[in-house]
């Protein structure tokens, strides 16, 4: 156990509820959302309301784009990790608390798990539940979980989120040693040498470098899912096709036709709540307008996400009880180089930040589905500020702006050059675009747009080749901690945008030593205050939201934004079930 | 593979008796007598003057393309006196996007018949006058280039060269031309090539020497003219050809970048949101048929004047 | 003529190869590769995953490696689902061909009847009628259609459906009346119609009026033959062959017309994915959808052809 004091990692515990699969972004850091209030659940679909229908009616059709993976390990977006928790469990498990909040449970795990520590490493012994088994019928064995999480960490294998386990994370002993290795002749060795054994069946050891709050959170990952070593073996790539495939969740794949759709049917074998439905039909759509005609029209799809410009259509066409926006733990920003001579001027950012009507700007892209952001740390987390605390200090303040950057030395924005603006080329970027090219036009500073795809974006990004860029943060897990280290700290990883400021770093410096969660969560709280007043790197404008439409026929569909992950409730879609007439 | 067929496929081919005359005054007569291409013609001036000078001066030209008015009323509404096309939605005048966005169709359809023409001419002749071998690796070249899946190839050509800093092609809209021409000059080449081998030996220039033309006479009444003429045609349908596929293009998300206004770009924009406001959709969607329409008659009538095969 | 056949084939293989060689520079030059990630990744994980795909080799070893493994039919996997390429193509060229075939046989029997009409009623109503048509379906782009019949049949009237498509997935199903869903086939292949048929309806008029001028379709008329015989027995079947001459190049429109046309209606087939391997650099996919669309163009042609030989008999190849 470390110096730092044992009862601190409690409430730490619960607070670090789920890592939220959207990091896996869906191949989108930049995904378009929808509103506002968290845990805006419409009526309709809450789960309560009515019975359900008889066994042969528990069949619904939901659209989402086509997964590229239905390999845990393998997987890097949403779309392939959202049907993953349908087909596969880990020890633990993320569920909704009844308040909007995140609850993690034993899954596979027989309770909790037991923790010995010597010196700074810590050793978690779990139990797996005797009665879990593969929907062969195969029992899931303590050997599964050392064989998914060898294949985590295995070179060989490339998992996208293999840093989970890594350090800092989830600090599984050799894991990072084992991804990092090139020669081919130590593989077995560092493998043999990984803090995860089999004690017998049914005890799995894992050994970490250090005790952590978050052991449960990370261990309910896909990441770190069970893996069949003998028929993986066996099939190689092709071992998550309907064929082949065993699974140990609420359902197994029964169909996949490529590029069209899959289907999945209940995993008789699951030792958690047996599924309601006995079929789910998986229409992969890539473009939410089409999804959302498609549902418009088709009475057979009963899910989809929909654009935010088409909230406005579903609600004047009779479909507004089918409406559910699920908040998103995302803000929305422009990133400002702050190494930039222009830039690097505060009342630059300050007039930037003055002269954007974030209202108009959520109402006319986005149709009123996001909500303006003076704020970093998002709705929903605790030591969130909201917009009180600082839209005083930066908010919209379209007489201020003129004089704020004359006061800067640029009046009139002369000797400003034109400033570039870096974006994924897409409809509502377009407009975000045309929206702030207006606006900064009104006091004098051009901007010219740069539109790219992703890729080049992110990499262009982390090359800190940008002037203005539109960006954001997506929390991984739900922890103040998260939005604000390695963002804003002067030798931060992800500092791209080269914040630099001797208040923010005390900041830090106090948080990473505080000795309550309290001063802890103050601390950070500093931290905020400071990047958001002094706009160091960031200009926050809102924070997304997803909307969604779902059938008023389908009960069960809790939405709970920070575990969701590209559908509404798909983190416990055995709860789902059709409803009787 | 090009989505332009050869001109002689589109022929409507009209067997009709002529006199003799001057070779051009003749063509003219034609053009003029085929009903269609003169409306073509006419209706695209119009267009033309509105795009090139309505947008810029009098009553046409209240909004630009750019403008935006966020206020909830303003934003997709349908034709009205104040936005004769409507707006988008960040308020903008549809009126407007169209116009430029016509403008720029325009100077893709030029720009790329202008270069399609010069590649198409230059390596023809290289074809034509090079001697065998170079004959030979011309026409396999345009083998090769003829079995591209031209989007692709289109699509490849622009992630390659968008936002590079090379001269000239930093220009996205002469990139684009640059992508599409790459892919359309083949059905030029061969043209200029069959025409150049086969000229000097025609009939008609024969006898034109025979009966004591002069070698100028022989080369301005006979040869240009019947070279030319298919060429003409061939470089007018590449116009309508171009203007197809940027628009194609932008219509998926990938043709001509932003600030610039596509056609392509505003039919899907307005696809998106065409249950609110379907007008978004169809005005950007009638100025490209039109000016498709107008491009093919004009084509169809230079065709029937100027293609000595279809006589 | 085997001899002929034969050659072509021949000559194919370094057009396939030229194809494949410019393709694969272009490629690479694209800047960005299909491991980019959108975020930061460590070092160790990237050259992980390039080890995985081959993609540490220097580029002339990848290419080389390639065309190696080309020459025995394998073209490599996807990263997107490691799925083998030509798994991939098989199933998604399985939905574009049933899309391009029923376009075909739409846009040959509706152009060949409007131009047969047109030109038998030559100056006529009809005739006008038939020459507009031809000409303003060469001039509406086909998403432009698309997206006007989707507002009216589609959002409107609610006749049709238009997400995926309508026809089988697999071949298994061919035979099977329910895997067929005519609701979603209609607008695509309408789609993907229009343009050919307009080229149909040039061709044939254009040929059927030749056809009429001829000698011995005077002769046929003077000797007293009905004109039903005349028209039927003498012209349709002569002036099919320039149409035949016609199948090879609309070939190539159609494939044109897919990419944007599959995209448009999210219809799962080749068309589209080509597209989204470009703008996910797919390298495997962009290779293999390439190359084959190459292929299957050049057998169309040769097909034609050779057709045209069979048809008539004053053509030889030696």
């Amino acid at each position: 156990m470390s110096t730092r004091s044992k009862w601190f990692l409690l409430p730490m515990a619960a607070l670090t509820a789920g890592l939220i699969f959207a990091a896996a972004c869906g191949g989108d850091d930049d995904d378009e959302g929808g509103d506002t209030t968290p845990g805006a659940t419409s009526e309709a679909t809450s789960g309560s309301g009515g019975g359900q229908a008889p066994a042969d009616q528990q069949k619904i059709r939901i659209a989402q784009p086509e997964p590229q993976f239905l390999d845990p390990q393998k997987s890097n977006f949403e779309q392939d990790i959202g049907l993953e928790r349908f087909l596969f469990r880990g020890l633990y498990n993320l569920t909704d608390d009844g308040e909007g909040g995140v609850e993690v449970v034993a899954m596979m795990a027989d309770g909790e798990p037991v923790v010995t520590t010597e010196g700074e490493t810590a050793v978690y012994t779990v139990k797996i539940r005797a009665d879990a088994e593969w929907s062969d019928g195969v029992p899931v064995t303590a050997a599964n979980f050392v064989y998914g999480l060898t294949r985590a960490c295995d070179p060989d294998i490339a998992s996208p989120y293999q840093y989970l386990l890594g350090a800092g994370l989830g600090d599984l002993v050799g894991c990072d040693a084992l991804a990092q290795n090139t020669d081919p002749a130590q593989a077995d060795a560092l493998k043999a040498a990984l803090g995860a054994k089999a004690i017998d069946d049914k005890t799995l050891e894992l050994t970490l470098a250090k005790e952590i709050p978050t052991f449960k959170t990370i261990f309910a990952l896909w990441t770190t899912f069970p893996a069949r070593q003998d028929v993986i073996e066996e099939h190689a790539d092709a071992w998550t096709l309907p064929e082949n495939i065993v699974t140990n969740g609420p359902f197994t794949l029964s169909e996949f036709a490529v590029g069209d759709h899959l289907t999945l049917v209940p995993n008789a074998s699951f030792v958690g709540t047996a599924p309601v439905l006995q079929e789910i039909y998986v229409q992969f759509v890539d473009d939410l307008s089409a999804a959302f005609r498609a549902f418009q029209n088709d009475e057979e799809l009963q899910m989809t996400e929909v654009l935010a410009t088409d909230v406005a259509v579903a609600e004047s066409s009779g479909l507004s009880d089918n409406v559910l926006v699920v908040p998103s733990a995302r803000i929305t920003t422009i990133e400002a180089q702050m190494t930039d001579p222009v830039l690097s001027n505060f009342g630059v950012r300050l007039a930037i930040s003055q002269v954007i009507d974030r209202q108009a700007l959520v109402d006319s892209v986005f149709d009123g589905v996001h909500a303006p952001a003076y704020y970093w740390v998002v709705e929903g987390l605790v030591g969130h500020q909201g917009n009180e605390a600082f839209e005083g200090v930066i908010g919209y303040a379209p007489d201020k702006a003129a004089q704020t950057l004359a006061d800067a030395g640029f009046p009139d924005g002369e000797g400003i050059p034109t400033l570039r603006w870096t974006a994924r080329d897409n409809e509502q970027k377009r407009n975000e675009f045309a929206f702030v090219q207006a606006a900064l036009a009104e006091i004098g500073i051009e901007i010219e747009a740069e539109f790219v795809d992703a890729a080049t974006r992110s990499t262009m990004f982390n090359a800190e080749d940008f002037q203005l860029f539109p960006g954001g943060w997506q929390l991984d897990y739900p922890d103040i901690e998260n939005p604000l280290v390695g963002l804003f700290n002067t030798d931060g990883g992800n500092n791209k945008y080269n914040c630099s400021d001797p208040d923010v770093d005390a900041a830090f410096e106090a948080a990473f030593t505080a000795t309550s969660e309290e001063a802890r969560i103050a601390a950070y709280q500093e931290v905020e205050k400071n990047i958001v007043e002094k706009l160091c790197g960031i200009i926050p404008l809102y924070q997304d939201a997803r909307p969604f439409v779902v059938s008023t026929s389908i009960g069960g569909v809790v939405a709970n934004g920070t575990i969701d992950a590209g559908l509404p409730g798909n983190y416990a879609p055995e709860n789902w079930f059709v409803k009787a007439d | 593979m090009a989505t332009t067929l050869p001109a002689d496929y589109l022929a409507v081919g009209d067997v009709a008796e002529t006199k003799y005359r001057g070779l051009w005054s003749d063509a003219w007569r034609r053009l003029i007598r085929n009903r269609l291409s003169v409306i073509g013609a006419v209706v695209l001036t119009g267009i033309l003057l509105l795009a090139f000078v309505g947008a810029f001066v009098g009553p046409t030209a209240r909004y630009t393309a750019q403008e935006i008015d966020t206020s909830a009323d303003q934003r997709q509404t349908g034709p009205s006196a104040e936005h004769w096309f409507g707006t988008d939605q960040l308020g903008r005048d549809i009126f407007a996007r169209v116009l430029e966005g016509i403008r720029v169709s325009i100077e893709i359809g030029l720009g790329t018949a202008t270069l399609v023409l010069l590649i198409g001419v230059v390596v023809g002749s290289a074809a034509a006058f090079g001697g065998k071998m170079s004959d030979n690796l011309v026409m396999r070249f345009t083998d090769v280039m003829f079995s591209f899946p031209d989007i692709l190839l289109i699509l490849l050509i622009r992630e390659i060269l968008i936002n590079r800093e090379i001269p000239i092609l930093s220009n996205d809209r002469v990139l684009i031309i640059f992508a599409i021409s790459l892919t359309a000059w083949t059905t030029i080449a061969r043209l200029v090539r069959g025409q150049m081998l086969s000229l000097s030996e025609r009939d008609y220039v024969l006898a034109a020497r025979a009966l004591g033309a002069s070698s100028t006479s022989v080369v301005y009444k006979h040869m240009l003219p019947n070279t030319l003429g298919p060429v003409i045609v061939a470089v007018t349908f590449a116009i309508p050809a171009a203007i197809f596929a940027e628009a194609a293009l932008s219509f998926i998300g990938l043709g001509i970048p932003p600030p610039a206004v596509s056609l392509g770009e505003l039919v899907k924009t307005g696809y998106v949101v065409i249950q609110r406001n379907a007008w978004a959709v169809v005005f950007p969607a009638a100025a490209i048929s039109i000016l498709m329409l107008c491009f093919t008659f004009i084509g169809d009538g230079l065709r029937d004047a100027l293609d000595p095969r279809t006589r | 003529m085997l001899a002929y056949t034969i050659r072509r084939i021949i000559i194919l293989v370094p057009v396939l190869w030229a194809v494949a060689t410019i393709t694969f520079i272009l490629m690479h030059a694209v800047p960005g590769g299909p491991l980019t990630p959108e975020k930061d990744r460590p070092p160790a994980l990237q050259e992980a995953l390039e080890r995985r795909y081959g993609l540490d080799q220097p580029l002339w070893r990848q290419y080389t490696t390639y065309l190696t493994n080309l020459l025995q039919g394998d073209l490599g996997i996807t990263f997107k689902g490691d799925r083998e390429v030509t798994d991939v193509i098989r199933d998604k060229f399985f939905v574009t061909a049933q899309v391009g075939i029923l376009g075909f046989v739409l846009a040959i029997s509706v152009g060949m009847t409007l131009g047969t009409l047109s030109a038998l009623n030559h100056n006529g109503p009809l005739d006008y009628i038939g020459v507009f048509f031809a000409t303003a379906a060469a001039s509406v782009p086909n998403f432009i259609l698309g997206a006007f019949l989707t507002i009216i049949l589609a959002v409107n009237l609610g006749w049709l459906d238009i997400v995926g498509w309508g026809g089988p997935n697999t071949w298994s199903e061919l035979f099977d009346p329910a895997a067929y869903d005519w609701r979603k086939m209609l607008l695509p292949v309408i789609a993907i119609s229009v343009l050919p048929a307009s080229f149909f309806a040039r061709v044939t008029r254009a040929s059927v009026l030749e056809v009429l001028n001829q000698d011995y379709i005077r002769t046929a008329r003077a000797k007293g033959l009905a004109e039903r015989k005349v028209v039927w027995g003498h012209t349709i079947k002569n002036a099919l062959i320039p149409v035949l001459t016609l199948t090879g190049p609309i070939f190539a429109v159609m494939i044109s017309g897919s990419f944007i046309v599959e995209t448009m209606f999210f219809i799962p087939g080749l068309g589209a994915e080509s597209i989204k391997a470009i703008v996910a650099r797919d390298y495997g996919m962009i290779m293999g959808t390439t190359l084959f669309f190459a292929f299957v163009v050049a057998i169309a042609n040769l097909a034609v052809d050779l057709l045209y030989a069979v048809a008539d008999p004053r053509i030889r190849y030696s």
